[in-house]
């Protein structure tokens, strides 16, 4: 066994057992243990580290690549279902290694941030064994190198956020919250399971590396509408995780959740476990399944994104802009721009969780108020939180010399491209949603720093009634912080403790950690590391292989033109493009890819870089302008135009209506379902067993009678007959002697008679 | 002895048949347990009659000897049941066989 893939199970198995000294022993240690859960974090977080220096630092090497694995169950050949035979096992790739790293860094500094944060619940030892336990179902779907331990951590982290969701269980709304997650995760996991079920029906593995191996050696059985279907079934997967349309209805409930663990997983980690899982089966998406997931993802960022400009609690719109952020990234893996979007998923991470945590600080500040309407000049009080969570918006809003920006547009790029290669209007609809939700994205969260940060307090401003209320949830989650500073409103920069996972978090969003050229993150290592892997998928369009015939060509190899995004592109143009793009890559010393539709889009999205990133500056930059407009320079009063566009603001506040739609279809639907069963349970199924058992009863009665009546007749009959005979018998039992002699007499007297009589006949 | 000769084997019968008949009725008419006793020891003797009768005139000495046993067992029989007749009267104060029928119950 390889010494990092040691180092590895050490890491996964460290929180895990955080997990089990905090749930037993938190109420017996110090602090309530607090220090065993960041200690062992650090401890994995060094490890990780170690292990990110030694693959992505010291190796360098894109197919870096080892793995372990060990049989876990063998049933032999099972009937029916063949041979059985379940593996775990552990990979380390740049992959896994960026995301170990990424994910104990979170999560230390999420338990660092949560000391303050937490401090003084009164579950908080029972906090931090939570946060261990999600940490290792975390490190486990990263490191699984098959399937079904992939679906087993899977759930792991389902259950786990589960927990943690609805932490503060005592509030109502905090119970529903986590039920709702709960059940729309098991939504997209049974579509997984089944995705995960015909992969296994063919091939007899859940690892992945057979199951590409497989395939490109064609030995799927079925039809190709199979594949794509269970393509599209393990997206389901992701949908539920990364909260995508039409899934994505948790994810902003979850908010319910401390905010600590927002940040780690419903901004960082669990929701990017769907994009990590279609990472690691991108190779086998077939193109329409990546048709789907490019639609799904695109719509979900600009929905996500149209509700985030209008909603009123700062962990809300930082919810919504997560699930816009997610739908990139899903995008970014449905267009082919496979490092794109894990570039942007990292990136993401970074920026997000300091977000995340930069609103628990404010949050945390301002006494429990989340409502955005009544802050304002936060900048004054709280300096080193204002900073950072500039500087995360900046990131997430996507303007140059941030590492959004490069994530962001590198997506873009790729989805210009995409639409490109596909050639078709309606995959133009994937870019212009992206780009206007880029726009969207810098207007609401332009909207959200002059809210919060600029202007002058308007807490005083908040009517008395929410106050009171605000001020009695605040006693009843926060008893012994609330009292103490409840009367003087006095809003304070938060402790260092908090403070230090800002800092770190912002430092992670500048461009620098990732690429040396602010405006191309192909130039960086994250980009060169993870390059697109070649799909072992090969598409079966016609027209698309013959415009790869055409880069074969000699002549047009050499021609260079510029890609536009233009919708009425000539087939003639088409081969220009496409020429252009591989020579471009080529000219990278990329890697060569043998699906000619895949090498198409990878390059044109190459190609297309500049021209995402003027479209997309120049949309970040209208975005930032109208919220300038509108909330510093008040040229456009928000509330009138809220009254003017009433349908569409209301639309937009009531998050397109999604909730009332699902309780008035599926929620009402399984309603009407249930009670339906329920009739038939209590009249069909009911009377079935109600109608055997009154049979049973009659026959036991018929049974039962026959037994007393004849058997017992019979019996007694005996008795009697034998009882009767005696009584009369005993009569002749006199007691006299001469009686006796008499009858005695009598006989001999008959016998002589009778044999006299024999005689004389 | 002429007229004694005459006496065949059908006047001994007959005696016997008449002492067998008081006997029996003695028995099975009176109450009294000594003279059902005394009815049995006529039918007893009406068996040795019989005996001796048959080994008059068929000529053996069996009959003869049957009889001195019967004689024995009889003397030996009535000192029995004189035995259990007086237990019996020391039990129920009675000899009167119809009372004692405690066997009944």
């Amino acid at each position: 066994m390889h010494s990092l893939i040691q180092l590895s199970i050490v890491v996964l198995l460290l929180p895990l057992l955080s997990f089990v000294i905090l749930i037993f022993f938190n109420r017996k240690l110090p602090r309530r243990g607090d220090f065993v859960g960041v200690g062992i974090l650090g401890t994995a977080f060094a490890i990780s580290a170690y292990i990110f220096w030694q693959v992505v630092v010291q190796a360098y090497d894109p197919a870096f690549r080892i793995a372990w694995d060990f049989t876990w169950i063998d049933l032999g050949n099972v009937p029916g279902v063949g041979p059985l035979q379940i593996k775990m096992g552990v990979v380390i790739d740049n992959l896994t290694s960026i995301m170990l790293a990424m994910v104990t860094l979170i999560s230390l500094l999420v338990h660092l941030y949560s000391t303050g944060y937490m401090a003084g619940d009164k579950n908080y030892g029972r906090y931090f064994a939570f946060l261990g336990i999600f940490t290792f179902s975390m490190l486990g779907i990263v490191l699984s190198d098959n399937l079904f331990s992939i679906y087993i951590f899977w759930e792991l982290v389902g259950l786990s956020s589960y927990l943690l969701i609805g932490f503060f269980f005592e509030k109502q709304s905090a119970a529903d919250a986590q039920k709702k997650a709960f059940l729309a995760n098991r939504v997209g996991d049974i579509g997984m399971w089944l995705g995960i079920l015909i992969l296994y029906s063919q091939f007899h593995t859940f690892s992945f590396e057979e199951i590409y191996a497989n395939l490109a050696a064609g030995k799927f059985g079925l039809s190709n509408a199979w594949l794509t279907a269970a393509g599209i079934l393990l997206f389901m997967g992701c949908v539920g995780k990364s909260a995508q349309f039409p899934l994505h209805i948790w994810l902003p409930d979850a908010m319910e959740g401390p905010t600590p663990v927002s940040a780690l997983i419903h901004a960082a980690t669990m929701v990017a476990a769907g994009v990590y899982f279609v990472a690691r089966i991108f190779i086998i998406l077939t193109p329409d399944a990546l048709h789907v997931i490019a639609f799904i993802g695109a719509f979900t960022a600009f929905m996500a994104a149209t509700i985030a400009i209008t909603q009123n609690d700062i962990k809300r719109v930082l919810a919504y802009s997560t699930v816009s952020q997610l739908g990139y990234m899903v995008l970014g893996l449905g267009v082919g721009a496979y490092s794109a979007a894990l570039f942007h998923l990292v990136t993401h991470a970074f920026f997000k969780a300091c977000l995340f945590l930069g609103s628990g600080a404010i949050i945390h500040a301002m006494h429990h108020e989340q409502d955005m309407r009544w802050m304002g000049g936060l900048r004054k009080n709280m300096p080193w939180t204002f900073a950072t969570f500039t500087l995360a918006t900046l990131a997430l809003a996507g303007l140059p010399l941030t590492s959004g920006f490069l994530s962001k547009d590198a997506i873009l790029a790729g989805a210009i491209g995409f639409a490109n290669v596909e050639g078709g209007g309606i995959y133009y609809l994937i870019p212009v949603l992206g780009f206007f939700s880029a726009m969207l994205t810098a207007f609401y969260m332009g909207r959200q720093i002059w809210l919060v940060f600029f202007g002058e307090s308007r807490t005083h401003l908040k009517p008395v009634e929410e106050d009171l209320h605000a001020a009695h949830h605040a006693h009843n989650s926060h008893d012994d912080h609330s009292d103490d500073h409840h009367e003087e409103h006095g809003v304070h920069e938060v402790s260092w403790n908090m403070r230090a996972p800002l800092v770190i978090l912002a430092t992670l969003s500048v461009f620098f950690v990732y690429s040396p050229d602010p405006l191309d993150g192909a130039k960086g290592w994250f980009m060169k590391m993870i390059p697109t892997p070649a799909t072992v998928v090969g598409s079966d369009n016609p027209q698309i292989g013959s415009m790869s015939a055409g880069v074969a060509d000699p002549h047009l190899a050499g021609v260079v033109a510029p890609v536009e995004a233009h919708g009425d592109a000539a087939a003639v143009g088409h081969g220009e493009a496409t020429a252009a793009t591989a020579s471009h890559g080529e000219a990278k010393g990329g890697h060569s890819y043998s699906d000619p539709r895949q090498a198409e889009i990878v390059h044109a999205g190459h190609a297309a870089h500049y021209t995402a990133i003027y479209i997309s500056s120049v949309m970040v930059v209208l975005g930032i302008g109208l919220a300038f407009i509108v909330y510093v320079f008040g040229i456009i009063d928000p509330d009138k135009t809220a009254l003017a566009l009433r349908p569409l603001y209301l639309f937009s506040l009531n998050k397109w209506y999604w909730d009332e739609i699902y309780e008035a279809t599926f929620i009402k639907g399984s309603m009407a379902v249930a009670r339906i069963f329920t009739w038939f349970d209590i009249n069909i199924v009911d009377g079935i067993v109600n109608g055997v058992g009154t049979l049973v009863r009659k026959f036991a009665f018929l049974n039962d009678s026959f037994d007393k009546h004849v058997v017992d007749g019979a019996v007694n009959f005996t008795a009697f007959t034998v009882n009767t005979t005696g009584a009369v018998l005993r009569k002749l039992q006199t007691g006299k002697v001469q009686s006796y002699i008499v009858m005695l007499l009598l006989v001999v007297f008959g016998y002589f008679v009778f044999y006299f009589t024999r005689l004389i006949h | 002895m002429e007229q004694l000769t005459t006496i065949g084997l059908n006047h001994y019968l007959t005696i016997s048949a008449f002492l067998l008949g008081f006997g029996l009725f003695a028995v099975v008419t009176r109450k009294n347990a000594i003279v059902i006793l005394m009815g049995v020891e006529l039918i007893l003797n009406a068996a040795n009659l019989n005996f001796l009768a048959f080994s008059k005139y068929n000529g053996g000495m069996e009959g003869v000897m049957f009889s001195l046993f019967i004689i024995v067992i009889a003397a030996a029989e009535a000192a029995i049941a004189l035995a259990i007749i007086i237990n019996i009267f020391k039990l129920f104060k009675s000899v009167d066989v119809s009372s004692i029928d405690s066997l009944k119950e």
